[in-house]
């Protein structure tokens, strides 16, 4: 410790005096056969970020580090990097002594913590991000409310970090094309504004493949600008394209309520049998479960009620606001 | 001093997962846990209400709500989805009075209504700190010893970070719940990639191959950890990982063979209930080499 000029209030993880030892990962795809990892020490300073340390292996050390920033502040979105396995902005998180620093997943490294932003912006730039006027421009000052604008205020927060992406489970599966969080963020953004009037919901269903988002908040966990992704983005655009009721996702939530309201609770045969009628592989799994006593079968046409069904019905058909 | 609670067993604890519901009722008996069930509940909606309409999510767990507060007790539910739907529901009626109005409105011709005036609590927290180490602790009589569980949290308990703090311990110990219950029960949590991720039950209907390829991952993943079983506190999970490990053994092309746990069945082998109160044999994967491992380390 530092003879004491440092306030304890300010607890920095890496106290000044001394230094500390990182490691990063180092590729160069163009003439690396494999990624390596090289061990680093820098003299702490006070207050010291992942990109303070960064600038220390590059500019003091020599390295010849391949690493991302612009505005060091927190706004750009360039910088983000994976320390001990979870992505954060270089620029913003505090380094900490013995952190393993690699570039962030789910996209192709250029080299060292560098990674390619193609697939996000092509993704991107395929579900049209751009707005599409409902109305005539009317001129300068357009008439605008905040209160329009509420639903979309935490998503217009989004810097385009792609920290959301790199963690995404269903975008590590390539061929799902699924858009992911940060292009949906963007797209609930335009869908959202009182101003466009594009068919966004179809796009959210069809080209986005919003319903692949298996709701895990793994986006949320790590989106530095903390943007409640899953339910300000992606659960209005599932809403939008529901409304439009042509995807299976959609599909899967009609019957799924249709059958709460038919029975008093979900039953899960008649869900799947509503969804997808009776194919083979669900049969093949309902005998699995059926000889385990884990399902009843033949349930899910009989009709089964739970007692108090029709009250729960009526609460639903309230909430959905039909009388 | 009894502990009571309003419980929710929730669709799939009282369908596919019934064992869940009779292990739950079975664990709580012996620790004096009164759980007594709400009356028509309906359904928390899973991830479909949501992707429907936002005032039908907050109506359908508003009316769960409002029968527990009736009851005058804190509501248990034994099911991820259920426990964030209930939670988020909570917070938001307790603080948007223009949701509110709305929900009690809908729930009004029922002489329901919702104040505000009850928690909601995983029944993995009700044993982890109502009860508390030295509460479960006292009843052990048949210790795991050397079984070598994998924890699998689920998403829903844990996630997103704004509602969900519950997998973290409360006041001096903060180990992630489940791997706290395991050490308490005298089983070793094994390590793996895959514990606190997603298990993908929400696509699985539709999109069967995103969820069993996530599934099967963390499934692989902690038999090559030395795993014997995998426990979690969540029905969907459960599903996934057993109803569904017959498809992900032919995916993967390899066997697997992992007994999945519900927290309560980890808990009642432990307490000394029969496998049959636990309805152990109402798994699509055979519990056999588990009753194995345990009959051999009481014997030896
Ligand atoms: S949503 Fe959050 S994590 Fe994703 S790109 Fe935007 S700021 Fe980054
Ligand atoms: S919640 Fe959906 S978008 Fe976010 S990480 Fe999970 S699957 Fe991806
Ligand atoms: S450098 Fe711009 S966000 Fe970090």
């Amino acid at each position: 410790m530092s003879p004491s000029s440092t306030p304890t209030t300010e607890a920095p993880g890496v106290a000044p005096g001394g230094s500390i030892r990182v490691r990063i990962r180092r590729f160069d795809p163009s003439v690396d056969a494999a990624p390596r990892f090289e061990s680093y020490e820098v003299p702490r300073t006070r207050l010291m970020r992942v990109l303070d340390v960064l600038d220390h292996v590059h500019e003091a050390l020599g390295v010849d580090l391949g690493y991302r920033w612009l505005c060091t502040s927190k706004k750009c979105g360039t910088c983000a990097v994976n320390v001990n396995g979870s992505p954060v902005l270089a620029c913003w998180e505090e380094a900490q002594d013995g952190m393993t620093i690699e570039p962030i997943g789910n996209m192709p490294v250029v080299r060292d913590l560098v990674t390619s932003r193609d697939g996000y912006e092509a993704t991107l730039a395929a579900v049209a991000p751009q707005l599409q006027r409902r109305e005539e421009y009317p001129g300068f000052p357009e008439p605008l409310a905040a209160d329009d604008f509420a639903p979309s205020v935490h998503l217009r927060d989004c810097i385009q970090c792609l920290a959301c992406q790199s963690v995404c489970p269903v975008i590590a599966q390539k061929d799902a094309g699924f858009a992911g969080p940060a292009v949906l963020v963007a797209l609930a953004e335009l869908a959202l504004d009182p101003r466009d009037g594009a068919a966004r919901g179809a796009t959210a269903g069809s080209v986005a493949k919003v319903f692949s988002c298996v709701s895990c908040y793994e986006c949320e966990r790590v989106c530095p600008a903390e943007i409640p992704i899953v339910s300000e983005a992606i659960e209005p655009l599932k809403r939008l394209a529901t409304a439009q009721g042509h995807v299976a996702g959609a599909r899967r939530a009609a019957a799924f309520l249709a059958v709460v309201k038919e029975r008093g609770f979900a039953d899960g045969a008649r869900v799947a049998f509503q969804l997808n009628g009776l194919t083979l592989r669900a049969l093949r799994l309902g005998l699995r479960l059926f000889r385990r006593g884990k399902a009843d079968i033949l349930g899910a046409w009989r009709a089964r009620r739970a007692p108090g069904a029709d009250s729960v019905r009526r609460t639903y058909e309230h909430g959905e606001g039909s009388p | 001093m009894t502990l009571r609670y309003a419980y929710f067993p929730g669709c799939s604890a009282k369908g596919t997962c019934r064992e869940l519901d009779v292990s739950t009722a079975a664990v709580a008996r012996r620790f004096g846990l009164t759980l007594t069930p709400l009356e028509n509940p309906g359904c928390t909606g899973a991830r479909e209400f949501r992707a429907i309409s936002e005032e039908l999510h907050l109506t359908a767990n508003g009316r769960i709500l409002a029968l527990a507060e009736e009851m005058g007790r804190d509501l248990v539910a034994v099911c991820d989805t259920c426990l964030l739907n209930l939670v988020e529901a909570n917070a938001r009626l307790k603080r948007d009075a223009a949701a509110r109005a709305m929900v009690n409105r809908a729930l009004a011709p029922d002489g329901l209504a919702f104040r505000g005036s009850v928690a909601v609590k995983h029944f993995l927290w009700v044993l982890t700190d109502d009860l508390g180490g030295e509460g479960l602790r006292a009843k052990v009589t048949r210790p795991l010893a050397g079984l070598r569980v994998a924890p699998f949290y689920g998403c829903h308990i844990q996630r997103p970070p704004s509602v969900q703090a519950g997998v973290l311990g409360r006041g001096a110990d903060t180990r992630p719940a489940l791997d706290r219950l395991i050490e308490i029960v005298g089983a070793t949590a094994v390590p793996y990639a895959g514990a606190s991720k997603c298990c993908g039950f929400h696509v699985v209907s539709t999109e069967e191959k995103i969820a069993l390829t996530m599934s099967g991952s963390h499934l692989a993943n902690a038999a090559d950890s030395g795993a014997q079983c995998v426990v979690t506190p969540c029905p969907l999970c459960h599903t996934v990982f057993d109803a569904y490990q017959p498809d992900i053994e032919r995916n993967r092309g390899r066997s697997l063979g992992l007994p999945i746990l519900h927290v309560s069945q980890l808990v009642g082998l432990a307490i000394g209930l029969a496998p049959e109160e636990l309805a152990l044999d109402r798994h699509v994967v055979d519990c056999a080499p588990l009753r194995r491992h345990m009959a051999g380390a009481a014997a030896g």
